[in-house]
């Protein structure tokens, strides 16, 4: 296997988010300040771009919920590509920090 | 009721849309909110009682619901975008919100990607006007004249630019953007333009080719077959004007200093003007092959 880039921090969060099940961007933008005890914000501009790149790649999937008449909302679901990307990710982290921490 | 507004003739260039921003945060604390935003000028609206944050992104926008959609979740309100790309976003100002809930790029990557298009495109424009100054270079060095200097000099002030506008996109990439495409975009217009009707007028100017000759009406001698001269002072086109009668047919030949024929007409009478030649720079000779009895008039322009 090839190895992947590591992931911007934006990425990671997001894609973090949507493993824990499918969630509008405002929804994502808010797990994500709670999880990184606001040190993590994903602005607009941000958000729109790593979700466009993310949607390229064939990380996440645009679903539009509820039926007519009913609030439709967009949310982004994470394919196993993603979730594929997203384990990379976290054991590219585990290994430094623990090469970090030997002796 | 009517409301008050005004329009701004304002021009910032790509790498100066920081500085737009912070205008438009300046203009809505005096009460005057963005209504269009246009390349070169704005509309805004008098309201004294909003204040608002404003925000610029560049891109294209493949799917215009889902990118309103993800500003308007975190309460940017969409304000107008410009035909080239630039996109404004407002946000009602609290100041109890902290300065980062006004920015729409939160992270380097994103902010670098947004750079990253609107630099390349400056750059592409930049190499497609700089492989026209060259050529242009090419041309006045194989069709050296007067205006030459001024067209260089033009030339130099366009590369100058173009190197000036590379520095600032290059350390825009490196540290926060603070800066324009349009300002190099225009200038580089201006300059260009500039430079045309510098050579026009210059070219218009230059000192006129004309030379009026009036040879041989009866018996004149001429010496060596050569009748006279003439000096191309730059290589250019000029235009003869040549009209001859002889009593036998006769030829009429340009030649340049190697004796290597230039332009030849021959025949008993012959009348043509506007005969276009492209003659380097250096000293022509005329030659007729009689020696007596004919009549011509030549115009050099």
């Amino acid at each position: 296997m090839k190895r992947r880039e590591p992931l911007s921090e934006s990425y990671f969060y997001i894609l973090l988010c949507l493993a824990r099940g499918d969630n509008h961007g405002y929804g994502i933008m808010q797990m994500t300040e709670k999880l990184s005890g606001g040190e993590v914000t994903i602005g607009s501009g941000t958000m729109y771009g790593a979700t466009d790149n993310m949607m390229k790649k064939g990380w996440i999937r645009e679903i539009l919920s509820g039926g007519p008449g009913q609030d439709r909302r967009r949310l982004y679901h994470l394919t196993d590509e993603g979730c594929e990307a997203l384990q990379a990710e976290i054991a590219r982290l585990r290994r430094m920090l623990n090469n970090a921490e030997e002796e | 009721m009517s409301k008050e507004t005004k329009r701004t003739f304002t021009f910032y260039s790509a790498w100066d849309y920081e500085r737009e921003e912070k205008d438009l945060d300046r203009a809505s604390e005096q009460g005057w909110q963005l209504l269009k935003a246009g390349l070169f000028s704005s509309k805004f609206v008098k309201n004294p009682d909003l204040r608002y944050r404003y925000q610029l992104d560049y891109r294209e926008i493949e799917d215009k619901a889902r990118y309103l959609e993800t500003f308007r979740e975190q309460g940017w309100e969409y304000v107008d975008s410009t035909f080239n790309g630039w996109h404004y976003f407002r946000k009602v100002y609290d100041p109890d919100l902290p300065e980062e809930a006004y920015r729409i790029f939160t992270d380097e990557e994103s902010l670098r990607e947004m750079n990253g298009r609107w630099i390349r495109l400056a750059l592409g424009m930049g190499a497609v006007i700089g492989a026209f100054l060259l050529a242009y270079l090419v041309w006045m060095i194989l069709r050296p004249k007067l205006p030459t200097l001024f067209f260089l000099l033009s030339f130099l002030l366009l590369s100058v630019m173009l190197v000036r506008g590379a520095l600032v996109m290059k350390r825009s990439e490196t540290r926060r953007a603070r800066s324009h495409e349009g300002a190099i975009f225009l200038t580089f217009i201006a300059a260009i333009l500039l430079c045309l009707i510098t050579g026009t007028v210059l070219a218009a100017l230059r000192p006129s080719m004309n030379s009026d000759m009036q040879a041989g009406s009866v018996d004149r001698p001429i010496v060596d077959e050569r009748w006279n001269e003439f000096s191309a002072p730059y290589t250019d086109f000029y235009y003869l004007d040549l009209e001859f009668e002889a009593p036998v047919p006769m030829t009429f030949r340009v030649l340049d200093k190697q004796g290597g024929v230039v332009y030849s007409a021959s025949g008993v009478s012959f009348c043509e003007k506007g005969i276009r030649l492209r003659l380097p720079r250096g000293t022509y000779e005329f030659s007729m092959d009689v020696s007596s009895g004919y009549r011509l008039d030549l115009k050099i322009r």
